[in-house]
């Protein structure tokens, strides 16, 4: 009789939807990153360079490691969320906004 | 034994250390949940990133990516700095929701409520109404 949950039968299954996960949220990153870079060169590159911080946390986290360690690289998580909102923040109130579409089309190709 | 039995006797240091003393269940007694679980805990609080990250993003794409609101100079920077550091708090609420699960399935007790839906469908619908309300006043000037 097979088991009822698939999960029971390769509990691989958790650990790989928990690596795609962290795919998905170091590629987040790189998203923003991308969004910031368009103002902000310096504030951009750092959001950037956080999605293969994430990417490697995920990698490591993925594997079998104590319970006191897992909360520090989720820790990591958390401050670049942090950072990222501050980045963006000081973006917002500082950098030029558009006062047009007109500066807004022609980068849009 | 399950695969998950090597990770759970490789915990060590802290508050876990001797739960091999203490039977199952026992008050007070905190052994690791099944790593299924904990892999499951750690997804929610990747998704309340990505979602705090969404916030961000939005936020800034008000205000640096969008024309003035005709009338309405300060329109983008009062809807997209709230949206901004709402982000920074999911973020950092996240965590905490992270480590009150853990705590709790350590326990053997039920899943403490969340707060952090219903603030997020609070903040979203308040965005939304300011949102309106910038749109009407900026047609009425």
């Amino acid at each position: 009789m097979p088991p009822e949950d698939p999960e029971d039968s390769d509990p691989g299954l958790a650990r790989e939807r928990t690596r795609l996960a962290w795919a998905r949220t170091a590629i987040a990153f790189a998203a923003v990153g991308a969004v910031v870079l368009r103002k902000e060169l310096v504030a951009g590159l750092i959001v950037v360079a956080m999605a293969p911080t994430i990417w490697w946390a995920g990698r490591f986290a993925s594997r079998a490691s104590g319970p006191e360690v897992r909360p520090r690289r989720l820790l990591l998580v958390t401050a670049a969320v942090t950072t990222v909102a501050l980045l963006a923040i000081l973006v917002a109130l500082l950098a030029r906004s558009p006062d047009s579409l007109d500066q807004l089309l022609p980068r849009h190709g | 034994m399950s695969p998950w039995g090597a990770e759970t006797a490789s915990a060590g240091g802290g508050a876990t250390s001797d739960h091999e003393h203490l039977e199952a269940g026992a008050p007070g007694a905190e052994t690791e949940p099944d790593a299924r679980y904990t892999l499951a805990n750690e997804r929610t609080f990747l998704a309340w990133n990505r979602t705090a990250l969404a916030l961000v993003v939005a936020g800034l794409g008000i205000v640096q990516l969008l024309p003035p609101f005709p009338g309405v100079p300060w329109g983008r920077h009062v809807l997209g700095v709230p949206l901004i550091a709402f982000g920074a708090v999911v973020g950092v609420a996240a965590y905490g929701e992270l480590r009150r699960n853990q705590t709790a399935m350590r326990r053997g007790q039920p899943l403490p409520r969340s707060l952090l839906p219903r603030v997020l469908a609070g903040v979203i619908t308040g965005v939304a109404v300011l949102a309106a309300v910038v749109l009407l006043v900026s047609a009425v000037r």
